[in-house]
């Protein structure tokens, strides 16, 4: 029970602020803002969680957010007495009231893998798929024909040739040809 | 020349150009190792190299033009011709496209060669990868550099310098060939060898 503290309207953030020596306008805004202050609501305060600030969020690197997630209600009060005696005597709907009221989800819950990979797979794939058309248009639309010297025996002979010239004789081309047996070197045995 | 699937530097044709392979390689290698104060040594005993005082047997002059190169070999006969790109169109079928000319430079191996560089109009830059030569040439001005071919074969470049709409399209191609043959041609005073093995054979 001690542990419980309810944030004072108005004056969230007050320690903060008078350290900085803010304005108000500094003030309003080092408390978090009216936005953090509705979404806290009537909710307690439990400790510092990852930046002080009192977001609730589950996370595997902060185990233990700043608030607890749901508001005081009479049936917890209830349950809470029974917490003060003999945890034993608790049963497990108890305790799962007890989880639930302090956090949204469990660990599994919250680390189970969602179907979002289906959306990015998707689009991803459309993504793909466009890239592709664009470049088939491209090339049968507006693409011109590859010169002669492109063709295959064209290729061939200017390959025939480097290879007479010796071109890149010590590491290139005419290195992997054999010059005794007239083949590639890859093709002796 | 680069062949297909060539990413790197071409087979060197000039012990300069195989230093420079030589510290290319090395750097990266020790680049990728992390140690950096080796090849700092390295690269200043190759920029020395590179400025080294030798003489020259032949010397070449290059002139760019837009868009061909034309030489002199001042040094015997007067020689002077220009030297064209081949059009695709033209191309014998084992032709190398964009690449082979109509009048190739013809060089000793084994020789040092000084070539001085210069333009008619624009610049132009006369490279030769396999030699580790690439030299600018401005109008008005000389450029002067030495290299040392210690293979026979055909060695290509092209203009590196942006000079116009055909930039792209005149190349640079020297024959190397042994001295006696060298000195055959400019006795015969033949500007055009068409094929490299012709000279082997005769």
């Amino acid at each position: 029970m001690s542990a419980l503290r309810l944030i004072p309207r108005g004056n969230a953030g007050g320690n903060l602020s008078q350290m900085m020596g803010l304005s108000q306008m500094g003030r309003r805004l080092a408390s978090g803002g009216d936005g953090i202050r509705l979404m806290v609501g009537e909710r307690e305060v439990v400790g510092y969680g990852i930046n002080g600030r009192p977001i609730y969020f589950d996370s595997q690197d902060c185990p233990f957010p700043a608030i607890r997630y749901r508001e005081v209600t009479p049936e917890l009060c209830a349950i809470r007495e029974k917490e003060l005696g003999d945890w034993k005597k608790l049963s497990l709907d108890d305790k799962k009231r007890l989880y639930r009221h302090s956090f949204c989800q469990t660990f599994v819950e919250f680390q189970h893998f969602t179907p979002e990979w289906k959306i990015c797979l998707g689009v991803a794939l459309w993504l793909v798929a466009l890239g592709l058309s664009i470049s088939m248009v491209l090339k049968t639309k507006m693409y011109g024909q590859l010169p002669d010297t492109f063709d295959e025996d064209r290729r061939s002979a200017q390959l025939r040739r480097m290879i007479q010239l010796q071109m890149n004789p010590i590491t290139g081309i005419s290195s992997k040809w054999c010059y005794e047996e007239n083949k590639w070197k890859s093709q002796l045995h | 020349m680069s062949t297909w699937a060539n990413l790197g530097l071409q087979d060197s044709a000039s012990p300069l150009m195989e230093q420079l392979i030589f510290f290319h390689d090395h750097a990266f290698m020790l680049f990728f190792n992390n140690y950096v104060n080796r090849f700092l040594l390295h690269g200043q005993r190759l920029l020395y190299l590179l400025d080294e005082i030798n003489e020259p047997s032949v010397t070449l002059k290059s002139i760019g033009h837009q868009w061909y190169w034309s030489y002199e070999y001042s040094d015997f006969n007067n020689i002077e011709f220009d030297s064209y790109m081949i059009p695709t169109n033209e191309l014998s079928t084992d032709g190398f496209r964009l690449l082979d000319v109509d009048n190739r430079i013809v060089l000793p191996m084994n020789s040092q060669i000084r070539i001085l560089v210069t333009a008619a109009d624009v610049i132009h830059s006369w490279t030769v990868p396999a030699l580790g030569v690439k030299v600018d040439g401005t109008p008005g001005r000389l450029n002067q550099t030495n290299f040392f071919i210690n293979r026979p074969g055909l060695f290509y470049g092209q203009c590196s310098e942006i000079c116009g709409a055909n930039h792209s399209f005149m190349p640079i191609v020297i024959e190397s060939v042994p001295v006696n043959y060298f000195i055959k041609w400019i006795s015969s005073n033949n500007s055009s060898l068409d094929d490299w093995k012709q000279v082997l054979v005769s």
